[in-house]
């Protein structure tokens, strides 16, 4: 009897150890990132978070067409890793970075395959970002302190070598030299510099009012020489408040090569928004690096007194542009949206949108042809659509239907 | 104040009784055997017409401390022997001794306890569904108490790494801190990082009761989905029991435990332990080069921060067995830890140089006493206060990647958050139970436990930094009445109600200006009254077939390192709303045999639960941190069941296994009217399939008389399952903890009658990747030695 069991008990280890062990991992991937001769063809990235999760990052969706349609995230989709995202495209490659506050993060670069297909290309490391923009060969990126330490840290990441090339620091508050701090909101490089304009905020942890400002009636733009990352100079204007906002886009190049700046007048101390100038736009002119002094659109007086608080470039000068909800106030819910004709300072309410808007997308496309923009927007009675927009006759209506997500950004590659 | 209020009273109550005990009063004891000479234990005792009974301990012992003198008729009934009586007469201060020796009896099964369960009746006579570890068994083992809980059906333990990482248990679906943590009846909710259930040994514990679904209202608390009480106690007279253990990792774990009591009564024990580990196990996981940013992916690392260690020493001093107290034990809990942290919640960030450090100052009181006042009315009383402080060092401005490379950057800068941020979070608990045993058909019992919690810190760097001046206070109440029916020694019914009540004071962080990042404080708090209730009930069929019900209204309220952080890998969720379930739990089990030399035991069982505001883990918005939420509702249809075998003393093993089926049943999200996308999904990131076996050889007489050896085998399984909801995304391309298989071996040699014992173990045999929580990596192949003496003396 004895003998029976002491001989099954080995054999019944030794089966299951040999079926319980494990495969050994995929070697890395390849890195295939040849490029084939492009089809013509375009592709749309959506990046989609499904209502109800928390704590996941977005699902990437692709669509051939934004006019019409319906996609979902149930079944469908890339799953990220990390729970949230923001996203940049240059090179043709389109690229997901993590963001960390203190902490290192992945970017995940992406292109379209032969077919068409959303491909995974490889991870890479950097530092958590407050500022991303396409520049050159590059993705630029910066991190911003708030507090202790006084230098922010400018990346240059190759787009199609997946690393970083270059890093350059900057003392802050050395540049704001008003005892506060510049935060950057966004970057534009043209040329061979880059401009990147900033806010000039207490930082913590004074108070709490990390935010907050004793200057918010100043315009102000660092330009750097790109790709050296060489500090050349600041130029400042007094007309309106700082460009662009908190992860928030505020510059744009237009074709015919000048910069158009948007300040949303949104400086704020304690609490309260002190800006006494209007939100506006300003422009620096091709080849310089001067705030023009003979243009100046107050949009904030064209738009009945509300704020800017986002912009899409359409192409020919016509932005999409996101306001604040009332006028003369940063509070409410529901944006609202216009055309504005920055060469000819015209402003057209758009009309066609829903006016229960519950979440807007920040990060939109356009083919820059003059006349149409596409921009995600969430209602509670219809979930998520991307808009398209017509800035020629200042209407938009629906387009692509996104499924049970909410839209977090619209790209596009070609293949 | 409470606090001091509850200790005052308690004072006061000594005082009373002792005042009102000043005759000297008798007792009754007596030891029982079978007729082949064995002892035996859990026998029932009984005094005819008197309101309580006994049950004969492990060495066929019994004893009525306190009996006023008179003519007693004693009543013996044990299972699979003959009933008997006897009348005996006892007179003033007379310690009077009657032994019984029973007659096996045809009719009835012998108890046909398989190896590896606790015999121990009471415990699986209660309504309640629970498995109880015979943790003697595993004392030569180098095991903790929560690798052995692994090994139990329907429970998950899941670890964030190495040795003194943190620990999560699931129970049948139930996660984190809806079961909750009891020794000896205390809960163990506030004994802060240097007194954990990954830190203690299992030698520490004679017992550890599992008690799934519905938990009994003695065990004051408001768990959700069960209970692990580990018991401690033991009757013996003196003993002394030491062990050490070394292996891999550089681990090193020490454990001292010795009690002596006196013939007078008093009582000393005295426990210390001390684990050690570099916890440099490898990893597979992808390096980024710091300059670069390029990711290595799928290589091979050595952890390189993640050193702890934890000292404890545990002292009690009393006295047992006098007409005022059986038992008035002061005791001391002292001890401290060190443990580096290596990485976020996610393996993607790593750390070199940050650490943690904390102590625990524990007073503790315990107090019991039978018959107080009148005849089965007994009250036990315990109270803790714990002292110690926690402090998080993060102060060294530099970025590591797995290689240990680092870049140091110049300025005050930290690799996560700057902190030099010491705290102690002033934990009070106080419990009080006291039951009454009306006859031997009805008993009741009345439970308090209060706990207090009041965080306060600073931190040196940046001592006026906002957010260290905000109070954290939480202060919980949780009341409960039980009434126990019991019908016949066949039937047996549990009523309970539970008061639940929670007072939270802190400060919300708002937003001003409406800027992104803008903060500021204002005072909070929160205050929650609930009421929750059920009912459990157990059947004989016949001896050895039970079948149990039970159903309960119950809830959950957060914790104090959810509502606040744990300054670690948890961060705070202030809003964190109290979950509650509807739970509904069905179990059978059944023992038998084959001519007594093949033991079977089958269990077996089915729960259904509903909860609102079901808790969870999710990542934080830098996801580097969990932090827990509210989902609105949750179903889980659960089942789990267990069969084990065992061959004469020479042979046992036993399987298990656990399906969960927990699912989103939150048809509409706030303020959307379309349904929810994840409606009926799984619950994402929670093992719903998983499962045991184990297999144990005993050779009798290995070298010299007297001498055993243990073979021992232990495999896990654990079915691959989603990190984020399944229905979301490409299969293909989704993110999931793969299939996961871990065989242990393991062998013990026992000299002496039990004197020395060597054990040798082997865990992770074949080197799988295995992982919890976030894909955190565990170690892969380790090997541990562990010596042991142990002696003890009953009379």
């Amino acid at each position: 009897m004895k003998t029976n069991y002491t001989f099954l008990l080995p054999v019944l280890v030794l089966v299951t150890m040999f079926s319980a062990c494990d495969k050994p991992l995929p070697d890395p991937l390849d890195l295939a990132d040849n490029d084939f001769e492009l089809t013509g063809a375009t592709k749309y990235i959506i990046a989609a978070t499904p209502v109800g999760t928390s704590g996941i990052a977005d699902y990437l969706l692709t669509a051939a067409d934004l006019d019409q349609g319906k996609i979902t995230t149930r079944g469908n989709g890339m799953e990220q890793e990390g729970s949230y995202r923001y996203y940049v495209s240059n090179k043709n490659r389109f690229f997901s970075l993590l963001y960390g506050q203190g902490n290192p993060g992945a970017v995940t670069s992406y292109k379209l395959d032969a077919t068409g297909k959303l491909s995974k290309l490889t991870n890479f490391q950097t530092e958590t970002m407050q500022v991303l923009a396409p520049a050159k060969d590059d993705i630029f990126t910066i991190k911003v302190p708030r507090s202790g330490n006084e230098f922010a840290t400018m990346f240059r990441i190759n787009a199609r070598k997946y690393q970083i090339v270059g890093e350059q620091q900057a003392n802050i508050v050395k540049l704001a030299g008003n005892g506060e701090r510049a935060h950057f909101t966004c970057a534009v490089q043209t040329g061979d510099k880059i401009f990147i304009p900033y806010m000039s905020i207490k930082g913590e942890p004074r108070g709490g009012d990390t935010f907050g400002t004793k200057y918010p009636d100043s315009t102000w733009v660092a330009v750097y020489s790109y790709p050296e990352l060489r500090f050349e100079k600041t130029i400042r204007d007094n007309r309106t408040s700082f460009i662009g906002n908190y992860f928030v886009n505020g510059m744009t190049v237009t074709d015919e090569g000048d910069i158009y700046a948007f300040s949303p007048a949104a400086a704020t101390n304690n609490g309260k928004a002190v800006s006494t100038k209007p939100s506006a736009i300003v422009r620096i002119n091709k080849g310089t690096t001067e705030f023009d002094r003979s243009y100046f659109f107050n949009v904030q007086q064209a738009a009945g007194g509300h704020h800017i608080s986002g912009q899409t470039y359409v192409g020919k000068g016509l932005f999409i542009l996101e306001m604040y909800p009332q006028p003369n106030s940063l509070d409410g819910e529901g944006k609202k949206f216009a055309v504005a004709d920055v060469v000819n300072k015209t402003f057209k309410w758009v009309t066609g949108v829903p006016d229960n808007i519950t979440s807007t997308t920040p990060n939109n496309y356009s083919p820059k042809d003059g006349k149409k923009a596409y921009i995600g927007i969430t209602t509670a009675s219809e979930g998520s659509y991307v808009y398209v927009f017509d800035a020629e006759i200042a209407v938009a209506k629906k387009g692509l239907q996104v499924e049970g997500g909410t839209i977090t950004a619209i790209n596009a590659l070609n293949y | 104040m409470q606090i001091k209020k509850i200790l005052l009273l308690t004072v006061l109550c000594i005082y009373g009784i002792l005042t009102y005990a000043q005759n000297r009063s008798s007792s009754l004891s007596g030891h029982l055997k079978s007729s082949s000479g064995t002892s035996i234990a859990a026998a029932t005792v009984k005094l005819q017409n008197q309101a309580y009974k006994l049950v004969s301990d492990e060495k066929g012992e019994y004893r009525f401390p306190s009996l006023k003198p008179g003519n007693y008729v004693v009543h013996i009934s044990a299972m699979g022997f003959k009933p008997q009586k006897q009348e005996v007469r006892i007179n003033e201060g007379e310690d009077a001794r009657l032994n019984f020796t029973l007659t096996e009896s045809a009719e009835q099964m012998e108890t046909v306890t398989v190896i590896g369960r606790t015999p121990i009746q009471e415990i699986n006579q209660q309504a309640f569904n629970v498995s109880s570890i015979d943790a003697k068994k595993l004392h030569n083992s180098t095991l903790d108490i929560a690798s052995a809980l692994d090994r139990v059906s329907g429970v998950r333990v899941r670890v964030a790494g190495g040795l003194g990482s943190q620990m999560e248990l699931s129970l049948n679906g139930f996660t984190g801190r809806q079961v909750k943590f009891f020794i000896d009846g205390v809960p163990m909710d506030n004994f802060g990082s240097s007194f954990q259930l990954s830190n203690i040994p299992i030698n520490l514990a004679q017992r550890v009761e599992v008690y799934k679904g519905v938990v009994p209202v003695w065990l004051g608390s408001d768990a959700l989905g069960g209970a692990i009480n580990i018991v401690t106690d033991n009757n013996l007279k003196s003993y002394v029991d030491a062990s050490y253990s070394y292996g891999s990792f550089n681990t090193h774990r020490t454990f001292f435990n010795a009690g002596y009591t006196s013939e007078s009564g008093f009582k000393f024990q005295l426990n210390a332990f001390q684990n050690y580990s570099d916890n440099d196990y490898k990893v597979t996981t992808s390096t980024a080069d710091l300059f670069t940013g390029q990711y290595y992916p799928n290589q091979k690392f050595k952890r390189f921060n993640d050193t702890y260690h934890n000292e404890t020493i545990i002292a009690g001093a009393g006295v047992v067995n006098k007409s005022y107290a059986d038992q008035l034990m002061i005791g001391l809990t002292m001890g401290q830890n060190y443990k580096e942290v290596q990485t976020g919640i996610r393996m993607a960030s790593v750390f070199g140089k940050w650490f943690r450090e904390g102590n625990i100052i524990m007073p503790t009181l315990k107090y019991a006493k039978k018959d107080l006042f009148v005849k089965g009315l007994d009250l036990r009383v315990n109270g803790n206060f714990n002292l110690g402080t926690e402090k998080n060092i993060d102060t060294v401005y530099r970025r590591y990647n797995w290689l240990g490379q680092f870049r140091e950057y110049a300025g005050a800068g930290s690799e996560r958050e700057r902190s030099l941020y010491k705290y102690r979070n002033n934990n009070g608990l106080a419990t009080a139970n006291l039951s009454y045993v009306l006859n031997e058909h009805h008993s009741f019992s009345l439970n308090n436990v209060l706990n207090t919690f009041n965080r306060k810190g600073h931190d040196e760097l940046d001592p006026t930094k906002a957010i260290y001046e905000q109070p954290f206070i939480s202060n919980k109440n949780i009341l409960g009445l039980g009434y126990k029916y019991n019908a016949s020694e066949k039937w047996n019914t549990s009523l309970f109600v539970k008061h639940f009540s929670q007072l939270n004071k802190f400060s919300i962080a708002y937003n001003p200006s409406g800027l992104w990042g803008d903060v500021a404080y204002q005072n909070q708090k929160t205050d929650y009254s609930k009421l929750g209730y059920g009912i459990a009930t157990t059947y004989f069929l016949k001896p050895n077939l039970q079948i149990k019900a039970s159903y309960e209204k119950s809830f959950r309220l957060p914790e104090t390192d959810e509502l606040f952080g744990d300054i670690e890998n948890l961060e705070g969720n202030i809003g964190l709303k109290p979950e509650h379930s509807y739970n509904y739990n069905a179990g059978l089990s059944f023992q038998t045999h084959i001519n007594k030399i093949h033991r079977f035991s089958f269990d077996g069982s089915v729960l259904y639960r509903d909860a609102k505001d079901f808790i969870r883990p999710s990542l934080n918005q830098n996801q580097t941190k969990r932090t827990m939420g509210n989902l609105a509702s949750v179903t889980n249809l659960g089942l789990e069941g267990e069969i084990r075998y065992s061959f004469k003393q020479l042979f046992t093993a036993g399987i298990n296994a656990t399906y969960q089926n927990l699912r989103n049943d939150t048809r509409f999200e706030e303020n959307m009217v379309m349904e929810s996308p994840l409606y009926r999904d799984r619950i994402p990131n929670m093992p719903f399939l998983y499962g045991n076996a184990d297999a144990s050889l005993f050779f009798k007489n290995v070298g010299q008389k007297g001498n055993t050896l243990t073979l021992g085998y232990n495999v896990l399984y654990v079915h691959d399952y989603y990190l984020s909801w399944p229905s979301q995304g490409e299969r293909a391309d989704k993110y999931d903890i793969p299939r996961q298989w871990q065989q242990d071996v393991n062998a013990v040699y026992t000299l002496g009658n039990g004197k020395y014992n060597i054990g040798l173990e082997c865990k992770n045999i074949t080197d799988n990747r295995i992982y919890d929580n976030f894909s955190l990596q565990k170690p892969g192949r380790a090997f541990y030695a562990k010596i042991r003496y142990f002696i003890s003396k009953n009379r």
